[in-house]
């Protein structure tokens, strides 16, 4: 009893961790609840979505998908091409939406592809392939953007002609989908719609757990060859779960910034990756294993030490940029330490399982 | 086979269908009221002291004469009321309009005095074009691309 | 006679394109056409080429410090900014110091040794227990040091009035200016100035030095134990060769390398440059020894040498010719595809790993 104790409490040692720094934080920060709890709730309507998009992968065996920035570019290459077109509201995100799906099916399945490629490191390169695409982007966004790709509107295209501005505002469809069916209860807004939307994701992705493609994922994620005899087809299933993936991290990132109200071109999805797979293993997830209520768990954490820690920062050193270094800190410490742990478990499980093999060997030479 | 490929194709055709229906539904418009004389059919028609502009039900501008107001609309039909007060003190007459925006115009001038003296469109409405972007104070805008973002998320 | 002997010269320099790979083979090409055009272009070209040498007696060091952790099969050091830290480190510490000149560069190799022994002894221990998976762990190793020196600059009690916030009176600035301390400090021993073309000899010959210690340490009884520890530990422990002792030797080698490598970077360059600028240094690196043929578990000095000539010489060339040519400047566009491809295309090869 007391060691099933101490193993739920070694399992859960990041959220726990999280939660201690957070409730050192909150009486510092002086923070008022109503707007702590404000903040949470936009910030999970902002967020959420966007980390559900991790979980396919993680289901598949590929680990964290640090190739959910490719997603988040083709939604900004989607939502800057709306923004041109004129289309506001709701008709504009809906439309960024769709527009975002061709091009996250390639790069998703461009990604999916190198990944099987590169099987058993699949984080790294997805990390690195998330970097290399930014290159692309900017190759595409800075210089093919006006010339090549017709831009027609000057307040989003930069002086010289070509490219787009460091900001690409969305004040027509800022906070629209957030603003439908909002209720205020004390002070406290809370955007149905967009909750709405999450909770419908959260449904189809425990549908889709039961479909036979889910079905198949998980026995690709349990061991590759053991679903190669059974008749899976290991590479497709990997490419298609990279694709729900990178597709559903494009809707994502629309929601996000039409709560944010304007795209940073060149700046916004390049630690969204980073700040995602960080709130989900605050949540207590690993790189193996995932559940949605460790998403809204993460999101809650991560957020909330994102929130009270600047100011309780400057509180204790009297320097709010070590608020700032610190939370930078932690989101970076919490994936290394979950790394590291995964790491470690999956070569315990290795020795053991060869121990298994030497003693089943011995007792059958016995 | 062919069933599942005849639904990816359904599927898709409804995707474009519905892109093509939020590109008619959500394009918007800004629009601008003129409370500013006009010459029509030989007269000058002038504006009157005050003209008031609500769309759904809203006040979004109250123009003396010479004025110009603002409003934004989704989609091409819009409809507003005015309110035009003739004279100070005098009882605002109140009227109501219902137009078609053009598509392809993304700012649009509506000159109010001469939509009430009903003159035809291609008096009241034309387009706006905008000279104040191009003086950009960022002439020499810099690109930052390999910041390391502590901003909000 | 003359035909077979010409079939076996092309399939010799097939079968060497096919080893040299064509994202270098792109790469060397596409310098190649830099230095070409460059005259064509009205760039100058000896500037251009004085450019070259004076990027690659800076970086030179950093990549370098990439050959020991993959000869003991540890993978790319992206974990490159933690010993990039010890440096800085030595650098800050010894100014603080009150240390000047030539001195000052010496005392920042010599405070920096501890730091990057005891730094790079605590990460190989780590990367000792996740083997397998030291890549992706090591980038994170890099990035959350980098961000928890972050806090440390401000709060660290450095007073030398050269490196503080003037206002304030603490935390250190984010550039520090080696004026008077040991900017090209390597760099002005030795040089020669030939016209336009000037080498900085002494930075060089550290450089080469460096290397042949390392080329000799990779001889002797304990760098070929960590040459088998990569490429065979079934072999290396069958032989009796302590593997995890061997890793983190060849971690801290690579660690201290890197701190030696940041103050070499720093006396051409001028500057300390602190907080998120060790961020991203891991990356050209990286890709700087495999655009010079190394591979995820292959790399030697020539690596090393070619890979920094043509990545620095890329760095160097593209912005001005770009800019003679169309005027426009992609070449942080180019640089960042360049690099970031090839630490692809390493990663997606089927490696004999």
């Amino acid at each position: 009893m007391k060691k099933s104790f101490k193993s739920i409490l070694l399992d859960n040692s990041v959220p726990i961790m999280f939660i201690i720094i957070c409730a050192i934080c909150i009486p510092l920060s002086g923070f008022s609840p109503t707007y702590l709890i404000n903040e949470i709730i936009t910030r999970l309507g902002r967020n959420a979505f966007l980390i559900l998009s991790l979980l396919i992968p993680i289901m598949a065996g590929m680990g964290l998908n640090f190739g959910m920035t490719l997603g988040a570019m083709a939604a900004e290459i989607a939502l800057i091409f709306v923004s041109d077109w004129q289309i506001w509201g709701i008709p504009g995100v809906v439309l960024a939406m769709i527009v975002s799906i061709p091009i996250s099916i390639f790069l998703g399945w461009m990604c999916g592809n190198l990944l099987n490629m590169a099987k058993g490191r699949e984080m790294v390169t997805s990390y690195i392939i998330s970097y290399f695409l930014n290159g692309v982007y900017q190759l595409v966004v800075l210089y093919m953007m006006g010339p090549i790709i017709p831009i027609k509107h000057s307040t989003i295209k930069l002086p010289r002609g070509y490219g787009i501005r460091n900001t690409v505002s969305l004040l027509n469809m800022r906070q629209c989908l957030d603003n439908a069916w909002a209720i205020r209860i004390q002070g406290v807004k809370i955007p149905v719609l967009t909750l709405c939307i999450i909770a419908l994701m959260c449904l189809i992705i425990v549908w889709f757990r039961r479909t036979k493609l889910g079905q198949d994922m998980r026995a690709v994620g349990q061991d590759m060859e053991v679903a190669r005899s059974a008749g899976i087809a290991v590479e497709r299933t990997r490419i298609i779960s990279i694709i729900i993936s990178t597709v559903l991290a494009g809707f994502g990132m629309v929601i996000y910034l039409q709560n944010m109200g304007n795209i940073s071109t060149y700046a916004s999805h390049s630690q969204i990756g980073m700040f995602c797979i960080a709130a989900l293993l605050v949540g207590g997830a690993s790189v193996d294993k995932a559940s949605i209520g460790n998403v809204f768990l993460g999101v809650i954490l991560f957020h909330l030490m994102f929130i009270v820690a600047p100011k309780a920062g400057a509180v204790i050193t009297g320097d709010s940029m070590i608020g700032e270094y610190f939370r930078v800190f932690v989101s970076y410490a919490v994936i290394t330490v979950a790394l590291i742990m995964y790491e470690t478990k999956k070569r315990n499980q290795k020795s053991n399982a060869a121990r298994q093999l030497q003693l089943d060997q011995e007792a059958e030479e016995a | 086979m062919n069933r599942s490929l005849i639904a990816k194709i359904c599927t898709i055709a409804v995707i474009l269908g519905i892109a093509a229906c939020m590109f008619v539904i959500g394009r918007g418009h800004t629009v601008y009221f003129d409370a500013k004389s006009v010459e029509y059919n030989g007269e000058t028609v002038e504006p009157g002291y005050r003209t008031a502009i609500f769309v759904n039900d809203e006040r979004v501008a109250r123009l003396s004469a010479g004025d110009r107001g603002m409003a934004t609309c989704i989609g091409q039909s819009f409809k507003f009321r005015v309110e035009v007060t003739p004279e100070k003190g005098a009882d605002p007459v109140p009227y109501e309009f219902s137009i078609k925006l053009p598509y392809n115009m993304d700012g649009i001038v509506l000159n109010v005095p001469a939509m009430i003296a009903g003159a035809p469109q291609d008096v009241y409405l034309s387009e706006f074009v905008s000279m104040a972007v191009e003086v950009s104070t960022d002439a020499e805008e810099e690109i930052i691309t390999d910041e390391f973002s502590l901003g909000d998320i | 006679m003359e035909q077979t002997n010409t079939t076996t010269f092309m399939d010799k320099l097939k079968g060497w394109a096919h080893s040299f790979g064509l994202p270098r083979l792109i790469i060397a090409g596409f310098l190649l056409v830099l230095f070409i055009a460059a005259p064509i272009v009205g760039a100058d070209f000896w500037m251009q080429v004085t450019n070259t040498i004076n990027r690659f007696s800076w970086n030179a060091i950093m990549v370098l410090a990439m050959v020991p952790m993959v000869h003991s099969g540890c993978g790319l050091n992206f974990g490159l900014p933690l010993g990039i830290i010890s440096g800085l480190l030595g650098a800050t510490l010894s100014i603080e110091f009150g240390f000047h000149g030539f001195m000052s560069f010496v005392m920042a190799i010599v405070i920096a040794t501890p730091f990057a022994i005891i730094f790079g002894w605590v990460y190989g221990q780590l990367l000792n227990k996740i083997k397998g998976g030291e890549m992706m762990i090591a980038t994170y190793v890099g990035f959350s040091s980098v961000s928890f020196m972050c806090m440390m600059w401000l709060l660290l009690p450095y007073k030398s009035p050269n490196m503080v916030w003037g206002l304030a009176g603490k935390g250190l600035r984010t550039t520090i200016s080696l004026e008077g301390y040991y900017d090209k400090a390597l760099a002005n021993i030795l040089q020669i100035n030939i016209g336009k073309l000037s080498i900085p000899t002494g930075a060089i010959l550290f450089f080469a030095l460096l290397a042949f210690l390392m080329w000799a340490f990779l001889h002797t009884k304990t760098g070929t134990a960590m040459t088998a520890v990569g490429s065979n530990p079934t072999f290396a422990k069958a032989a009796g060769i302590d593997i995890d002792k061997t890793r983190t030797l060849s971690v801290i080698i690579s660690t201290w390398l890197a701190a030696i490598g940041i103050l070499v970077y720093e006396q051409g360059f001028g500057f300390i440059q602190l907080y998120m600028a060790p961020f991203y240094m891991a990356m050209p690196a990286v890709s700087a020894i495999l655009i010079g043929g190394a591979s995820v578990n292959k790399a030697s000095i020539t690596n090393v040498i070619i890979g920094t000539i043509l990545f620095q010489g890329i760095v160097t060339m593209t912005p001005t010719v770009m800019n003679n040519m169309v005027h426009m400047d992609m070449s942080e566009v180019i640089r960042m595809i360049a690099s970031n491809g090839m630490i692809l295309y390493a990663l997606t090869r089927k490696s004999e790993a």
